[in-house]
């Protein structure tokens, strides 16, 4: 299974959320592998905490290079073996392969053309024989990899696989109305993948919406708020509600939805057990989330329409 | 108010969810064996709320309130829930239609034989009744409704079917139980110096007065009633006699089911509806009267309005039965309050026609008289001294009921509630022998009564009293019949109360039903605010002290030229502004407000003297 993961604006914690679910699945026992596919900040690396691929590959042998045609192999770096975070290096027990192809450093965006297309769809191709689940991060907004993604996947060879979206915002008015307008409004997802020959209805029923750093009115992080401030939380949380419902990015189609968490905040890095349990400097309710997350991205039942 | 209806009204979901969704599906079963009513009562516990009450809506599952989910988790998240309610209620209308395509209104194993007596032939227990007809024009409504609000949210074809389906099924049964309730409608004539003519002066003669003087009080009374008899021409026969000549006197209502001999009605194209011929003896009951009242009340709802859940075909029902409902309301609230000093449904307990064997029932019709009375003190906008009347009645039966008072053990009040009053359902002994239906509401349609008074009145300290004895009622009663533990457990009716051990287990749909309709109609209490012209007076000539004294410091130049006075003096003049608002609709609020800038004011004027 193809998963995409795309936002309408930087800044909404889409990496990350999409790192550290790679890592829960992993951890779930699935074999994962992860494209960087953000070609204009590739920073996967980072989040993994492998250093050789911190910002991009140097090795010329990352994503951008394999896609203009200048390398054959992309890099696949074992993320266990090489992530400084999280004890010894090596797969836990149980664990199933965690694996980066990370972009090269420098790359930027580029124009699309049909090579490319059939590049990236053999590549796709290929790693889904290989892996139960591949998560493809793209840069924010409207860009050429997604595209190129949607290009790729209108491919007749892709057709039989199954490919979901994954579009990440965070609970504000503006972002909610931007994701809405990134996978509804003019050039957006749909319209684009009807251009590359998608059907719009089968198109729309792979995508779902992840919300991330809310903060839920009866968290108990917002125990210290005054009264006023919980009321009126509470009250602009039920208007975000309608407008998400109107816009049609309402809870029956949200797969997720990741609590506001400082160490998110600050370490932009994924959460591992140590971090909840032993040095609990992140909640237990953000690990749930990836957890639950994590699980959903393959369960039918979450993703089939009202 | 100490009840909280929400909280109360998500416990009870919970259980209901517990009891009634087992196995991935939908379980029909209770206390008494499923049946048209019991079956319906059980999918409105949930259905009801869902819509009457703001903040429980369930069927947008993109703005599902998280409590609700949390309380209806056992069904599935929010996006399950609607599609659960869809075939649960699929399948009751399903159900309850019978071989020929015609829904069926059967009252089952409601109906009992009268005593300890032979049973009750199948003939008899497929009698349909007018509780089912209600219950169904309620249920039908809330469906099609349901379905209306839903649709938008839902883009998969097969769900689409099914709730096209569902809402066409819902229609069908809309229509029938609309046919069924206006064949069991029925207007009698006697004359005046007979036995029923005799049982009526006695009723509304409070005062001792001659019986030629009582009746022509009441032929005078009942002018309007009888002009707008006129107009009644689907599915009755009237005589003319009942029409033109005002000394035949007359009663008009709804029997407990098909009248005998009651004409077919005209039920539409496309829609089968099974006309068969009625056995009900052709006299109105005062419960079946407000029974089917309630019922036909919520054709003429703003959510039926506004939604449009009435097709082009079923106007003609729906016209037909305004007309039904508007003259029983008249003639029934007429007769209550016929009378110059005292009214008769102030005369506790209500007359029966034969004296010799009054009983408890008695009790219970001067509720029913008294129901019909507020309902229609509250149309006529009537004055708060006449809905204190009413008020009193409603806490003398809270007594005599043993609702708010203890009752001895085997007092005649129990049977009230336990077995409850046992109406006879003449005309049914043609098909096998002599049937009853219990009826067993007593406290919960006091409730909701006491909670519909409260909410008509505009008198405080008459609603203060009112919403008091809300409280005592179900703090001192309707509470402690609530099941605790054993299948069932949260839901009703538990009657050890009454030192009766529970003769089986399980809970009664027809008793939870009523607690949950008496609990939406003490929420909607608050919904009408209390209003004061006193206070409103007394906060405009504390704003215009307020506001001079504010206009004045705003005068003075150098307190405005420093940081923190002309800070707090924005504040003051802020919170006069939000006083003058909230005048009309909040007149203590805005006192409140007054009074705290006044002191602000004063502070200022304090701190310069000194």
């Amino acid at each position: 299974m193809i998963i995409f993961a795309t936002s309408d604006k930087g800044g909404t914690g889409r990496s990350v959320t999409s790192c550290n679910v790679a890592y829960r699945r992993a951890m779930q026992g699935s074999d994962v592998c992860y494209l960087d596919f953000d070609f204009g900040s590739p920073t996967a690396g980072a989040i993994f905490g492998v250093e050789a691929a911190g910002q991009g590959t140097a090795t010329g042998g990352g994503l951008h290079e394999y896609l203009a045609g200048r390398t054959a192999e992309v890099d696949q770096l074992d993320v266990w073996g090489q992530s400084e975070l999280g004890g010894p290096r090596a797969r836990p027990l149980g664990a199933g392969r965690l694996t980066l192809l990370p972009g090269d450093s420098g790359g930027g965006e580029f124009p699309v053309d049909a090579t490319m297309a059939r590049r990236c769809s053999d590549l796709f191709l290929r790693l889904d024989e290989e892996f139960e689940l591949t998560l493809v991060d793209l840069s924010a907004g409207r860009s050429y990899a997604t595209e190129l993604v949607l290009r790729a996947t209108a491919d007749p060879a892709l057709a039989e696989k199954t490919a979901r979206w994954l579009v990440f915002h965070r609970w504000t008015r503006q972002h909610i109305v931007a994701a809405a307008g990134l996978v509804f409004g003019p050039h957006g997802i749909l319209e684009t993948g009807m251009d590359r020959g998608h059907r719009r209805r089968e198109l729309e029923d792979t995508i779902r919406f992840v919300r991330t750093a809310v903060l839920e009115p009866d968290s108990p992080q917002l125990a210290v708020l005054r009264a006023e401030q919980s009321v009126w939380l509470q009250s602009y949380n039920t208007d975000l509600q309608k407008l998400a419902a109107k816009l049609r990015l309402g809870r029956s189609v949200m797969l997720g939805s990741i609590p506001l968490d400082p160490v998110l905040q600050w370490r932009e890095q994924i959460i591992v057990e140590d971090d909840i349990s032993t040095t609990r400097i992140a909640n237990e309710e953000t690990g749930q989330a990836f957890e639950d997350l994590a699980k959903r991205l393959t369960d039918d039942s979450a993703w089939e329409g009202l | 108010m100490d009840i909280r209806p929400r909280q109360l009204l998500l416990e009870m979901w919970e259980a209901a969810a517990e009891y009634s969704y087992q196995g991935g599906g939908w379980k029909f079963s209770g206390r008494a064996e499923s049946n048209s009513t019991s079956d319906a009562e059980q999918l409105l516990c949930l259905m009801y709320p869902s819509y009457q009450m703001p903040g429980m809506e369930i069927v947008k599952p993109d703005e599902t309130a998280k409590d609700v989910r949390v309380a209806l988790e056992r069904i599935g998240d929010a996006r399950q829930i609607p599609q659960v309610l869809v075939r649960a209620l699929s399948e009751y209308l399903e159900r309850y239609t019978n071989e020929r395509g015609a829904p069926v209104f059967s009252g089952g194993s409601y109906f009992q034989p009268v005593g300890q007596g032979e049973p009750l032939t199948p003939e008899q227990r497929a009698l349909e009744i007018v509780d089912s007809f209600s219950m169904s024009i309620t249920l039908s409504l809330a469906i099609l409704g349901f379905v209306r609000e839903f649709r938008p949210t839902v883009r998969r074809d097969a769900l689409l079917a099914e709730m096209r389906e569902l809402e066409k099924a819902a229609s069908r049964r809309l229509t029938a139980s609309m046919v069924g309730i206006l064949r069991s409608f029925t207007v009698r004539t006697f004359a005046a110096y007979s036995e029923e003519g005799r049982a009526l002066c006695d009723l509304v003669n409070t005062e001792g007065k001659s019986t030629e003087k009582v009746l022509d009080e009441v032929r005078d009374a009942l002018v309007p009633a009888r002009t707008s008899l006129r107009e009644l021409k689907l599915g009755v026969e009237l005589s003319a006699e009942a029409v033109d000549d005002d000394s035949v006197l007359f009663e008009c209502g709804w029997s407990w089911g098909i009248i005998r001999d009651a004409p077919p009605v005209d039920a539409g194209t496309g829609v089968v509806v099974d006309q068969s011929p009625g056995v009900a003896q052709a006299k109105p009951s005062l419960y079946f009267t407000v029974v089917a009242l309630d019922g036909i009340s919520d054709l003429f709802s703003a959510r039926t309005r506004q939604l449009g859940l009435i097709n082009p075909d079923q106007e003609g029902l729906v016209g037909a039965l305004q007309l039904r409902s508007n003259l029983a309301q008249l003639y029934w609230s007429t007769i209550a309050r016929l009378g110059r000093s005292r009214w008769p449904v102030e005369e506790v307990p209500w007359r029966s026609a034969n004296p010799a064997d009054e009983g408890p029932e008695t009790d219970y019709d001067t509720l029913l008289a008294a129901s019909i009375t507020i309902e229609a003190l509250a149309t006529e906008r009537a004055r708060d001294v006449d809905i204190a009347r009413i008020a009193d009645v409603l806490a003398e039966l809270a007594v005599r009921g043993r609702v708010t008072r203890r009752a001895r053990l085997r007092e005649p009040a129990i049977e009230l509630h336990v077995p409850g009053v046992r109406l006879p359902l003449t005309g049914a002994e043609d098909l096998g022998p002599a049937m009853e239906w219990p009826v067993a509401d007593f406290s919960t349609a006091l409730l909701k009564r006491v909670a519909r008074t409260a909410a008509v009145t505009r008198d405080s300290a008459l609603r203060d009293r009112l919403v008091g004895l809300a409280d005592e009622i179900w703090d001192r009663h309707v509470r402690l019949r609530q099941l605790s533990d054993g299948p069932g457990a949260g839901l009703w009716d538990d009657i050890s109360l009454f030192k009766l051990s529970p003769t089986d287990k399980g809970p009664s749909w027809y008793f939870t039903e009523r607690v949950m309709e008496a609990l939406v109609t003490v929420a909607a209490v608050s919904v009408a605010r209390p209003y004061s012209a006193r206070l409103a007076d007394l906060a405009l000539d504390m704003l215009a002290e307020a506001d001079h004294l504010h206009t004045a410091e705003l005068l003075r130049e150098s307190p405005t030229s420093t940081v923190p006075a002309r800070t707090q003096l924005h504040g003051i003049g802020a919170n006069l502004q939000r006083a003058r608002e909230l005048r009309e609709r909040q007149p203590a609020t805005s006192i409140a407000i007054v009074q705290a800038a006044l002191r602000d004011l004063d502070a200022l004027a304090m701190a310069r003297r000194a």
